[in-house]
């Protein structure tokens, strides 16, 4: 009998045959770049936000096991807390972002504590609920103190842009990717080489064995749980450098990130990465059709699905 | 409580349900109109959650029944009532094609993929503008029953009981020992001899009919339907908050789930007109803090042990 | 027979007193959790208070009653059965979305209270739904339609580029958000420029769902190289329109915006200068509608901030004309009221007299007329109509350095 879930966090960077993936992504990038080469500026930069904010929840969801629906909530939250730094303290949001990030790591942690904690012994459902019941109430409140109107940074350097031939394209947005590989790399550092990580390892694929051996499960709970809340911190002050915030734009990223994580597999880190690139650029491909850019919606689930079933299909459940 | 009175308590439930209309305003009814509808789905979901299978895309055939029952109304001419059947089949008939490839998934995964299926059907019908109208939406010519909010109220009341009917089937028949047997332990459950995809599909493919017959009911009282509202992730999350909140694998559970959240919000909204959600998030994280296996769930706790005591 | 004049007098004096004390009760119902639906509360109570103050309306007080539709169609119809049968209420104002408002019209059309819709731009669905005249004769549209805003943006390029001959549009392209607003925006503006102009669009996802990129229309756009570039969004597009437009270097002569409010603080950027919009009332009338500038100034004095879209004046506007209906009509019976409102002539803080026409297919709208504006050192100035211009054109937008 093979169970999905141990396959995946056993060998985290092994989703895809990689001869395969190399191979389709030299003919994807050359295609696209002939056809349509701002699609493929336009794609990676998407999927490195994409990415940037999944990433955190990945961190949640294998090792807590807990589906925060709160998480685009929370970096709601950080994008605001960066957005004072800004307009009273003057600080531009990569200066700020350590800051708040730290600020924000607090708040998970007293999140955790105050909630999340008590409902650990509880089935994942009810988890679920109760993220979600955070999420109504933590964008609830930023609506009822500052309004739902729209709030944005005016900073120059988010419209610098690179000029290839004669075609002119943002270049702000590889922010995201470089911060979503920042992520990626720092976390698989994290989790493999140090004490702390591996024990968060250990914890996430057998809680019970790990208390064995020792671990202290119930602290290694809490400070995954506050290290993804501030991660997604960081994330939102480099998002409230170049987007517009308001009490519920969290929503559409948490819903992709969950996605996303599901997508790659739970525990599968790396393969957010590559998820995202394919999502991205599926994404801005379509978009660039004229006529058919509503259908770039559609795309996004259609390949989650079809990941989703191929990989079922090799496990051959049922 | 007596075995008596539990046996009959339902009963009265349903009487007084039947007869609130005469006691009650228009705007009491408005508000039931909306909890009721909320409530046969958070039943429906229930049912497919005892066979181990959480869907997060109550939505999509919600959504799907929805369109179904409107464009049954304007292009084929069909009576409301007909139409609600119609849409109930729509989704029935999507939920069986589909069952035969995602049924196989389980967990984390086959919620996705309802999630997924839901968005696709939303933007299947956003951008098919000349078929559906678009994302303006359709508009009925005339509401069912011609607005009448008692009527209006009884239908969103039989789509309840509707709802309660079949999972009370589902609860006393072979299916609930089926499906609890396949939700504990699937390879036990395969080596009885229990034919795991048969159930699956069944509890599939009725509980997106009911949703998709609420998804009709729903668009008849209401007279418009558009992409953006059929479809709202609250259709699914909503639900699913009642029926843990009320107490799941029961019937009683997501009833009580549903009226103490619907009614909730609607007091919240009158007596504090800025901010009352946020208060309702905290009744949430509350309720499934201190009451983890529901209202409804908490009680049932309490009834045995009391019993194992005795 | 002095015992009957006796009580006869006192039964006058008793009817007369309770007369007085009574109270006019308006039910309004808007999205509070949004800050244009909070705006419309406040406005409207701002306006009721102020009404109440110099006396009231035929020696009673206004009572407002708002409930919160929540943007939703169902809450939006329980609304309406609360102030129709428990508050009781004598006229209905309000709503914002289209969406709500369709699903309102049956109910409304049961109880036919009168009503002064701030809100409900889509015609196709909404006003079909009315109905014509003497259907919908209880309905009085204050928000213009989304054709009216069409064929006053059509006129309003005419009468600007006979002003300004150095002003030449011949191709137009909108980029439209994909939801209900964008599309509609899209197909209005193309049945009606598109007879003249050269006409184009693209859509692109709206930042409010979540989207992020629009290269995918401002390429489009690009290509197009249209004379005037529309774009058809929310608040939370608007920056960063306008910070990827300066990316790919797209710089068309004339850059407007038509979102239904702008973001906070957009005039402090530098981006925004010069740039186009649509609305119906901005600050700067003030300047020139001392209605608008008491309006605007005792809204700041009571909220302590200015309104952010137009709604506010808008369901500002509502109460008075209710009110000044009311006094005409000496009372609230619906058939002298609809009369009253018939001949209704207010100069509204939009710096526009509202009277209510037929339009296409209801007998009483309000607000045909839109206004060209134009952001010029932080602040909205109106160009068009002249009669409210705040400050000339400057025309065309400078090129991204």
């Amino acid at each position: 009998m093979r169970v999905v879930v141990t396959r995946s966090i056993a060998r985290p960077g092994r989703t895809w045959q990689p001869v395969l993936l190399i191979a389709l992504t030299v003919i994807g990038t050359a295609a696209i770049s002939v056809w349509k080469p701002t699609a493929l500026v336009y794609g990676v930069q998407r999927a490195g936000l994409y990415a940037a904010v999944a990433i955190p929840m990945a961190l949640i969801l294998g090792i807590v096991h807990i589906v925060n629906l709160a998480h685009g909530e929370l970096m709601m939250v950080a994008a605001y807390l960066s957005y004072f730094a800004a307009r009273l303290l003057g600080l531009d949001p990569f200066v700020s972002l350590v800051p708040v990030a730290v600020v924000m790591a607090i708040f998970g942690l007293l999140v955790y504590l105050l909630t999340v904690k008590h409902a650990l012994k509880a089935p994942e459902l009810n988890q679920l609920i109760l993220t979600f019941g955070l999420a109504i109430a933590l964008s609830q409140t930023v609506n009822l103190m500052f309004t739902s109107q729209s709030w944005k940074l005016s900073l120059g350097y988010v419209s610098a842009s690179a000029t290839v031939g004669d075609v002119s394209f943002g270049v702000f947005d590889f922010v995201y990717v470089a911060a979503a590989i920042a992520l990626a790399a720092g976390l698989q550092l994290f989790l493999k080489r140090t004490r702390m990580g591996k024990a968060a390892l250990a914890v996430g694929q057998n809680p019970r064995g790990a208390a064995i051996v020792g671990i202290d499960v119930g602290k290694t709970y809490a400070f995954v749980f506050a290290l993804a809340v501030g991660l997604v911190g960081g994330v939102g002050s480099l998002f409230l450098a170049k987007q517009a915030i308001f009490p519920m734009v969290g929503g559409p990223y948490t819903m992709k990130s969950f996605c996303l994580v599901a997508m790659a597999g739970v525990g599968n880190i790396v393969g957010i990465l590559y998820c995202s690139l394919a999502l991205g650029l599926a994404e801005s491909i379509i978009d660039g059709i004229r006529g058919y850019a509503g259908w770039s919606n559609m795309v996004f689930f259609v390949i989650i699905i079809a990941t989703i079933l191929v990989r079922s299909w090799r496990e051959r459940k049922v | 409580m007596t075995k008596a009175v539990r046996r009959f308590l339902p009963v009265v439930v349903i009487a007084a349900a039947v007869v609130f209309p005469f006691m009650a305003g228009p705007y009491p009814l408005a508000v039931a109109q909306s909890v009721l509808i909320s409530m046969a789905l958070a039943v429906s979901w229930d049912m497919l959650l005892r066979s181990g299978q959480i869907s997060f895309g109550i939505a999509g055939f919600f959504g799907i029944g929805a369109y179904g029952a409107a464009l049954t109304t304007l292009k084929l001419s069909a009576s409301p009532i007909i139409s609600i059947l119609l849409a109930g089949a729509c989704s029935a008939a999507v939920a069986f094609m589909l069952g035969f490839v995602i049924l196989r998934l389980r967990k984390v995964y086959f919620a996705i993929t309802t999630l997924a299926l839901a968005e696709i059907f939303q933007v299947i019908i956003h951008n098919w503008g000349d078929f559906t109208g678009g994302p303006e939406g359709i508009v009925l010519p005339s509401l069912i029953f011609n607005g009448d909010a008692r009527s209006l109220y009884w239908l969103a009341l039989a789509s309840v009981l509707l709802a309660c009917a079949l999972s009370a089937l589902f609860q006393r028949s072979r299916l609930r020992f089926a499906l609890t047997a396949v939700r504990n332990n699937e390879v036990s459950a395969r080596s009885s001899g229990i034919a795991i995809f048969s159930y699956l599909m069944i509890a599939f493919v009725t509980t997106s009919f009911l949703q998709g017959i609420i998804g009709g009911i729903h668009v008849q009282i209401y007279g418009y339907a558009s992409p953006d509202s059929v479809f709202d992730a609250n259709y699914t999350l909503l639900p699913l908050a009642m029926a843990l909140l009320g107490g799941t694998y029961s019937t009683p559970g997501p009833v009580l789930g549903a009226v103490l959240l619907g009614v909730a919000s609607e007091y919240l909204k009158l007596k504090i007109p800025y901010g009352h959600l946020v208060v309702y998030g905290i009744i949430i994280v509350l309720v499934i803090l201190l009451l983890p296996a529901g209202l409804y769930g908490q009680y049932r706790k309490r009834v045995k042990a009391r019993a194992a005591h005795a | 027979m002095r015992k009957a004049f006796v009580a006869i007098a006192c039964f006058a004096l008793i009817g007369a007193a309770a007369f007085a004390q009574g109270v006019i009760k308006l039910g309004a119902n808007w999205p509070l959790g949004d800050v244009s639906g909070m705006e419309c509360s406040k406005a409207a109570q701002l306006a009721v208070d102020e009404i109440n103050k110099a006396g009231g309306v035929l020696g009673k007080q206004l009572q407002l009653v708002v409930v919160d539709d929540e943007g939703k169609g169902d809450k939006g119809v329980a609304a309406i059965e609360k102030l129709a049968t428990v508050d009781k209420v004598d006229v209905l104002l309000g709503g914002i979305a289209s969406g709500v408002a369709v699903a309102q019209v049956p109910i409304m059309k049961k109880y036919q209270i009168v009503t002064v819709a701030t809100g409900a731009a889509a015609s196709a669905s909404v006003e079909k739904a009315l109905g014509p005249s003497p259907g919908s004769d209880w309905y009085f549209h204050l928000h213009p339609w989304d054709y009216n805003q069409g064929q006053s943006y059509f006129e309003g390029w005419d009468a600007i580029q006979k002003k300004y001959p150095n002003v030449k549009i011949s191709k137009i392209f909108l980029a439209y958000e994909e939801g209900a607003f964008g599309k509609s925006s899209f197909d209005a503006s193309n049945a009606i420029f598109g007879s003249r102009y050269t006409f184009d669009g693209a859509s692109f996802k709206s930042a409010l769902q979540g989207g992020s990129d629009y290269s995918a229309a401002l390429e489009a756009a690009k290509d197009f190289k249209p004379d005037l570039f529309i774009w058809a969004g929310y608040a939370q597009d608007a920056l960063p329109l306008l910070e990827q437009s300066k990316a790919m270097k797209f710089s068309p002569p004339i850059y407007l915006g038509a979102p239904p409010a702008w973001p906070t603080d957009i005039g402090k950027s530098p981006l925004a200068e010069d740039i186009m919009l649509y609305g119906m009332w901005a600050p700067s009338i003030n300047d020139i509608s001392p209605i608008s500038k008491k309006f605007s100034d005792s809204y700041v004095a009571a909220n302590g901030t200015g309104p952010t879209s137009y709604f506010a004046a808008l369901s500002y506007s509502a109460v008075y004309i209710i009110a000044d209906a009311i006094k005409r009509a000496r009372g609230t019976d619906r058939e002298k009221l609809i009369s009253a409102l018939e001949a209704t002539k207010y100069a509204s803080p939009l710096g526009e007299t509202i009277t209510f026409t037929p339009s296409k297919i209801i007998k009483h709208q309000g607000i045909k007329n839109q206004k060209i504006l134009q952001w010029q050192n932080g602040r909205q100035e109106v160009i068009w109509p002249f009669e409210v211009q705040s400050k000339p054109l400057v025309y065309p937008l400078p090129s991204w350095k």
